[in-house]
C-alpha cells in the first residue's frame, strides 16, 4: 500500500515539482557522493601527504641526529639526547605528532612522553621483522588510530620514527569537509533556485499546452499559446497552434458543410492533411450528393406538380360537368394560373352546324380577370384552327407581333411564348386550349398541357352528352309547362269567350225584350239620313192610319203637318251631325186628324263613329197635346194664367228632353217594371221610384197582385188580366193612386216578353205617368167651371 | 266533375265566410265552369275542395286565383287602341293630369300597351297609371313587365297596327322599333319591358266587389276590359256605379268589346264608340 501510495504520489506529481524533485534529489546524491569521495579522498591523501611528510620529518630528525652524532661523536648517548630534545619535543606538523626514538629492545629513548617506556611487543616485533627497516604501521591507542613512520638507523641501532593519529591528520580535511558541505548547501540552493527559474516557465508552458491539449482531447478549440521560446517547446507550441488552428479551421469548414455550405473556402493543412482532405472529398461527395438530391427534388417537384395538377384538374372536370360555360372558365382561369401563365383561352369545337364547323371562344383569361369577347374561328384559319386540324401541339418561343389580342391596361409586359394545345380525345377533337406566358414552358409543362387535355376532351364529351341531354329533358320540361300554361290560356280565353257569349245572350234577350216592349208600347221606326221611314211598327202606322207597307220608305216629311215642316229639316241636320234629336211633331193621319208625337230620334255609331242606323222612336201625346192646346188656348183667353200655361209646356218640354234616345227615353220617361211570371217584381226602375215614391227595395221583391189596386178591388178582373198576359197579350190600363197626398195616373202598357221559342219569360210594364194631362184635364174643367161662374157672375 | 247549383252556393258561402271574397253576384255559369276545371284539375270533389278553402287562407287564395280569368294581350283589339288613340285620349291632351285606372289590369299587357301609346301620342308624363287586379299573381308579373316571347309574338301584329300603322290612313306608317318600349330575347323567349315602363304604374290588389275606389284620386280613363263579362247584373250595376263615381266629368270608361251598359247607369253616359263618356 505504502508503496503504492508512493508510486501515486509520484503519478500525481506535477512535471515540475517531479523535475524538482529529481534534480533536487540528483544534486543531493551528486554532492554527496562527489563529497564523500572528496573527504575520502582528501583524508587518504592527507594520510599519504602526513606518511610522505612523517618520512621526510623522520629523513630529517635523522639527519638532525646524524649532525648531533657528529659534532659529540662517542655514540649517543644521554647529551645527544638532551640536545635533541629541542627536536622531538615539539610536535612535527599537528598537536601531538610527535617524533620518539626506540632503542633496539623496545624503549623509547627520547620522547616528550614515553621517554624510558616501551613500545608494545607486537608492535615492536613488527617493526623489528620488518626488513625494509623502515615501514609504517597503523595502531589502535587511546588517542584513536595512529599511524607511526619507522625508520631503523643502523648507524645508531636505533629505531627513530614518528607517531601522527589520524585525526589529527585528518583534521584540517574535517575543516574543508564543513567549508565544502557549506559550499554544497549553496550549490545545492542555488541550483535549485535556477532550475526552478528555468523549468517554472516551461512547466507553466507545459501547464497550457497540456489544458490545451486536454481540451482539444475533450474536442474543444484548444487555445492559442504564445510562443516565447525558439526551443523544442516553443516548436511545440507553434506546432499546438498550427494544429490548433487547422483543427479550428476544419471544424469551421465541418461546420459549413454541416450546414451545407458547401461552397465554404477550404485549403487543407497541407497536402497530406488526412482530415482535410476527407472533408474536401467529402464535401465533394455531398456537393454531387446534393446535386443529385436538387435534380431528384426537381423530378418529384415536377412529379408531384403533375400529379397534384392532373388531380386538382380531374377535381375541377368532376365538379363543373354540367354547366359548358362554368367548366372552361373554371379549366382555363386554373390552368393559366398553375403554369404561371399570363393568359389563355379555350376554344370548343363546335360542329352543330355541320357545313360550318369551327371553334369558338367560351372562356379566356388574362392578366388574371375573366375577358368576355366572342370569337369564332374556322378550321385551318390561323394558329388555333391549325392546331384543332393537325391535332398537334403548337409551341412558339416567339409570339408573332399583334397576334395577343388583350394586353395589360397597366403596361404590363406582352407575354412571350405561346402555347396550343389540342383537346382530342382518340384523335377527335373537342376543341383547343391556348396558353400565353412570360417564361418559356418546360417540356413536363406542355406534356402536361397534353394530358390535362385529353382529360378536358373527355369531360367536354361527356358534359356537351350530358348538357345535351339536359337541354332535351329541359324542353321538353318546358314545352310540357308551355303546353300546360298554354291550355290553361286557351282555357281562360274559351272561358272568356263562353262568359262574353253568355253576357251577350243575356243582353240580347234584355235588348229582345225591351224592342218588343217599346214595338209594342211606342212608337219605332227606323230613318235613313233624308229622313226616309224605314221598319214602321205597327204603333206607328195605327197612329198614322196607313197600312205599314205604306209607311215604308216614305220620308217623315211627309207625315208632318204643313206647319212642322221646317223641324224635319232640322232633324236632318241633327243627324247629320250625328246628334240625337228630341221634339214634338205634329203629324198629319192618313184621314187628315192631327196626330202629336213626342220623338226621339238617336244616331247610333258604328266603333269607326260613322252612323250605323237612325232610330226613331214616339209616343203618342196627341191627347195630352190637344188639351195643352185646348189649354193654351184657354190660357190665351186668361191672360192670367197664361204664365202657368207656359210654365205647364216648359215642363212639358222638359219632359220631352227627358226622353233621349231609345233607352234613355224608356228609362228616364216610363215607369218600367219588370215581373217575373210568378207576379213577383224584379225591378223597377228610377222613374217608376221618382213617380210613385216607394224605394225600390219596398217594390222589388213583392208580388205584383199584392200591390195591384185592380187585384184587391176586383180580383177576378186582376185574375183575367194577369192570365192574358201569361197568354202572351198585352194589356193597357190606366190607374190612379196617391203618392204623398197627390193623386197619380198612371197609364200602364203590360208586355209578355218571350224568349226564342215564344214562351212567356216575364212581363215588362210600361207605364206613363199622365197626371199633368189629368190636372190639365180637371184644371181645365175647374176652368171651363170658372170661366162658366165667371159668365155667370158676369151675366149676373 | 259537374258542380251542381247548390254546390256553387255552398263554395260561393264558404269563400264568403271564410275568405275575404265574396263571389255571391259573379255570373254563375262561369264561376260554375271555373270550379268545374279547379276540381278536374286538383282531383277534388266540391266536398274536399270546401273543407280545403275552409282550412287554408293559402289554399283558399290559390283557388281564388285559379279561378279568375286573366286573358290579355298587348293592344288587344286593336280597333279599342284606335278608338283610344284618334278620340279618347285626345280628349285629355290639354289636360295638366292624365289619370287612368286599368281594373283587373291581369298580367299588365293592356298597362303597358297603354303606355306605350301614352308615349306615342306624347302624353307618357302627363299619365298617372294605377292597375288594380284581385290575383296578386298576376299583379307581380304585371310589376315584372315581362311576358313570353312566344306565347306574345302574334300581339306584336297588334302593336304595329295600332302604333305603326294609321287606319283612318293607310299611307301614314311610323317605324316605332320594339326596342323603344321592350326587349325582345328569342333565346330566353321574353319580351321585356324597359325600366321607364315598369317603373311607371301604381300596381295594387282590390276587389271590385268591396274595395271601391283605392287611390285617392278621380280619373279621366278607367279601363275594365272583359271583367264585367263575370259578374252578374246587379255586380254589373254595382260597378258601373264605382267608376262613375269615381269619373271626372267627361272621363271616360272603356269596356271590353262585346261589353255594353245596359240598365240604369247607360243614361249616365254617352257613348262614343265602345267608350262611355261621363255626362
Amino acid at each position: 500500500m505504502n508503496q503504492l501510495k508512493g508510486m501515486n504520489f509520484l503519478r500525481n506529481l506535477k512535471m515540475g515539482q517531479r523535475i524538482q524533485l529529481f534534480v533536487f534529489l540528483t544534486v543531493v546524491a551528486t554532492y554527496t557522493m562527489s563529497g564523500i569521495v572528496l573527504s575520502y579522498l582528501s583524508v587518504s591523501r592527507a594520510k599519504s601527504t602526513s606518511e610522505k611528510q612523517m618520512s621526510v620529518y623522520v629523513d630529517n630528525l635523522e639527519g638532525m641526529i646524524d649532525l648531533q652524532e657528529s659534532i659529540t661523536k662517542n655514540g649517543l648517548d644521554q647529551a645527544d639526547f638532551s640536545a635533541l630534545k629541542n627536536h622531538f619535543y615539539k610536535a612535527a606538523f599537528h598537536k601531538t605528532d610527535f617524533p620518539f626514538i626506540l632503542s633496539n629492545n623496545g624503549k623509547y629513548l627520547l620522547h616528550i612522553t614515553k621517554e624510558d617506556q616501551r613500545i608494545p611487543k607486537d608492535l615492536f616485533i613488527q617493526i623489528s621483522n620488518n626488513p625494509d627497516k623502515r615501514g609504517y604501521l597503523t595502531i589502535e591507542s587511546a588517542k584513536g588510530t595512529e599511524v607511526i613512520y619507522y625508520k631503523y638507523l643502523s648507524n645508531y641501532d636505533i629505531y627513530l620514527g614518528i607517531s601522527t593519529p589520524d585525526s589529527e591528520v585528518i583534521e584540517s580535511v574535517a575543516q574543508n569537509r564543513s567549508v565544502m558541505i557549506l559550499v554544497v548547501i549553496i550549490a545545492i540552493s542555488l541550483f535549485f533556485v535556477i532550475v526552478s527559474l528555468i523549468i517554472k516557465p516551461i512547466t507553466r508552458t507545459i501547464q497550457q499546452v497540456n489544458s490545451s491539449i486536454k481540451k482539444m482531447a475533450l474536442g474543444l478549440e484548444g487555445d492559442r499559446l504564445e510562443r516565447i521560446q525558439n526551443d523544442e517547446l516553443g516548436q511545440i507550441i507553434g506546432s499546438l497552434n498550427t494544429l490548433t488552428e487547422g483543427l479550428s479551421r476544419t471544424s469551421h469548414f465541418a461546420k459549413e458543410l454541416g450546414n451545407k455550405h458547401l461552397n465554404a473556402e477550404f485549403s487543407p493543412l497541407s497536402t497530406d492533411d488526412i482530415l482535410g482532405n476527407s472533408l474536401l472529398a467529402m464535401r465533394d461527395s455531398l456537393k454531387v450528393a446534393e446535386q443529385e438530391e436538387k435534380r431528384r427534388k426537381q423530378e418529384d417537384e415536377t412529379r408531384s406538380w403533375i400529379t397534384s395538377g392532373l388531380a386538382m384538374f380531374g377535381d375541377i372536370l368532376r365538379q363543373n360537368n354540367n354547366n359548358l360555360s362554368h367548366l372552361a372558365d373554371s379549366v382555363t382561369q386554373n390552368l393559366v394560373n398553375y403554369l404561371n401563365a399570363n393568359q389563355g383561352g379555350l376554344f370548343i369545337y363546335n360542329n352543330e352546324d355541320t357545313s360550318n364547323p369551327h371553334l369558338e371562344l367560351v372562356s379566356a383569361f388574362a392578366y388574371n380577370r375573366k375577358k368576355f369577347f366572342e370569337k369564332t374561328i374556322a378550321l385551318n384559319e390561323g394558329l388555333i384552327g391549325t392546331c384543332a386540324v393537325e391535332k398537334n401541339t403548337i409551341y412558339l418561343k416567339e409570339i408573332p407581333s399583334g397576334y395577343i389580342a388583350i394586353t395589360s391596361g397597366l403596361g404590363e409586359a406582352t407575354p412571350t411564348s405561346l402555347l396550343i394545345v389540342p383537346l382530342k380525345l382518340e384523335d377527335t377533337i373537342f376543341g383547343v386550349i391556348e396558353i400565353a406566358s412570360f417564361t418559356e414552358f418546360n417540356q413536363h409543362e406542355i406534356e402536361f398541357v397534353e394530358k390535362i387535355g385529353e382529360s378536358i376532351a373527355s369531360t367536354l364529351y361527356s358534359v356537351k352528352n350530358a348538357i345535351r341531354t339536359n337541354q332535351l329533358l329541359e324542353q321538353s320540361q318546358q314545352q310540357r309547362e308551355e303546353m300546360a300554361a298554354q291550355e290553361e290560356e286557351m282555357r281562360q280565353n274559351m272561358e272568356e269567350m263562353q262568359a262574353t257569349q253568355e253576357e251577350m245572350a243575356r243582353k240580347t234577350i234584355e235588348m229582345e225584350g225591351i224592342s218588343k216592349a217599346i214595338d209594342q208600347a211606342l212608337i219605332y221606326c227606323e230613318l235613313d239620313e233624308e229622313a226616309n221611314i224605314f221598319l214602321p211598327n205597327d204603333n206607328l202606322a195605327v197612329a198614322m192610319g196607313y197600312p205599314k207597307h205604306e209607311l215604308d220608305g216614305l220620308n217623315l216629311s211627309e207625315l208632318v203637318h204643313i206647319s212642322n215642316k221646317k223641324e224635319i229639316a232640322a232633324i236632318r241636320n241633327e243627324i247629320a251631325q250625328g246628334s240625337p234629336y228630341k221634339g214634338t211633331l205634329r203629324m198629319l193621319t192618313r184621314d187628315g186628324i192631327d196626330l202629336y208625337l213626342h220623338i226621339n230620334v238617336s244616331p247610333t255609331f258604328d266603333d269607326m263613329g260613322g252612323i250605323y242606323k237612325i232610330i226613331l222612336i214616339g209616343q203618342d201625346i196627341t191627347e195630352s197635346k190637344l188639351l195643352e192646346i185646348k189649354a193654351q188656348k184657354q190660357a190665351d183667353e186668361i191672360e192670367a194664367n197664361l204664365a202657368e200655361l207656359q210654365a205647364e209646356q216648359e215642363i212639358a218640354r222638359m219632359k220631352e228632353n227627358d226622353i233621349k234616345g231609345l233607352l234613355q227615353a224608356l228609362d228616364t220617361t216610363c215607369l218600367i217594371t219588370e215581373i217575373e211570371l210568378s207576379g213577383k217584381i224584379t225591378y223597377i226602375n228610377n222613374k217608376n221610384v221618382e213617380t210613385l215614391g216607394d224605394p225600390k227595395d219596398k217594390i222589388e221583391g213583392k208580388y205584383h197582385r199584392d200591390l195591384d189596386g185592380l187585384a184587391k178591388k176586383s180580383p177576378k178582373d186582376y185574375e183575367a188580366f194577369w192570365n192574358s198576359l201569361l197568354s202572351g197579350i198585352s194589356q193597357n190600363r190606366v190607374f190612379s193612386l196617391t203618392v204623398n197626398g197627390l193623386e197619380k195616373w198612371i197609364s200602364e202598357h203590360y208586355t209578355p216578353v218571350t224568349d226564342d221559342n215564344g214562351n212567356v219569360t216575364k212581363v215588362i210594364n210600361i207605364g206613363f205617368d199622365i197626371t199633368d194631362s189629368k190636372e190639365k184635364e180637371k184644371e181645365m174643367q175647374r176652368l171651363i167651371s170658372e170661366i162658366a161662374q165667371l159668365k155667370k157672375d158676369n151675366n149676373k | 266533375m259537374n258542380v251542381t247549383d247548390q254546390d256553387l252556393q255552398y263554395f260561393i258561402s264558404a269563400l264568403k265566410n271564410y275568405t275575404k271574397y265574396d263571389f255571391s253576384d259573379y255570373s254563375d255559369k262561369s264561376l260554375k265552369r271555373r270550379v268545374e276545371k279547379v276540381l278536374a284539375d286538383r282531383n277534388l270533389d266540391v266536398a274536399g275542395l270546401i273543407t280545403s278553402v275552409k282550412n287554408s287562407q293559402d289554399f283558399a287564395e290559390t283557388i281564388v286565383k285559379e279561378i279568375t280569368v286573366n286573358t290579355t294581350e298587348l293592344f288587344r283589339d286593336p280597333q279599342t287602341w284606335h278608338l283610344l288613340r284618334s278620340r279618347i285620349l285626345p280628349r285629355f291632351k290639354n289636360n295638366k293630369n292624365i289619370n287612368i285606372w286599368h281594373a283587373g289590369c291581369s298580367t299588365g299587357q293592356e298597362v303597358y300597351s297603354m303606355m306605350i301609346l301614352l308615349h306615342e301620342m306624347e302624353l307618357f308624363d302627363k299619365a298617372k297609371i294605377f292597375a288594380t287586379d284581385l290575383n296578386s299573381d298576376v299583379l307581380e308579373a304585371a310589376k315584372k313587365g315581362q311576358y313570353k316571347y312566344r306565347f306574345n309574338i302574334g300581339y306584336l301584329d297588334n302593336f304595329d297596327k295600332v302604333i305603326k300603322q294609321n287606319p283612318l290612313n293607310y299611307e301614314e306608317f311610323n317605324d316605332v322599333p320594339y326596342e323603344k318600349y321592350f326587349e325582345i330575347d328569342k333565346a330566353k323567349d321574353t319580351i321585356t319591358m324597359k325600366k321607364f315602363l315598369t317603373e311607371k304604374p301604381i300596381f295594387r290588389k282590390h276587389d271590385l266587389v268591396k274595395d271601391g275606389n283605392l287611390f285617392f284620386a278621380k280619373f279621366d280613363l278607367i279601363l275594365c276590359r272583359n271583367v264585367i263579362i263575370y259578374f252578374n247584373y246587379n255586380l254589373q250595376n254595382k260597378v258601373f256605379e264605382l267608376f262613375h263615381s269615381n269619373l271626372y266629368p267627361k272621363g271616360c270608361l272603356l269596356l271590353g268589346m262585346h261589353e255594353t251598359i245596359l240598365g240604369p247607369w247607360a243614361t249616365k253616359f254617352e257613348k262614343i264608340g265602345q267608350a262611355y263618356v261621363k255626362k
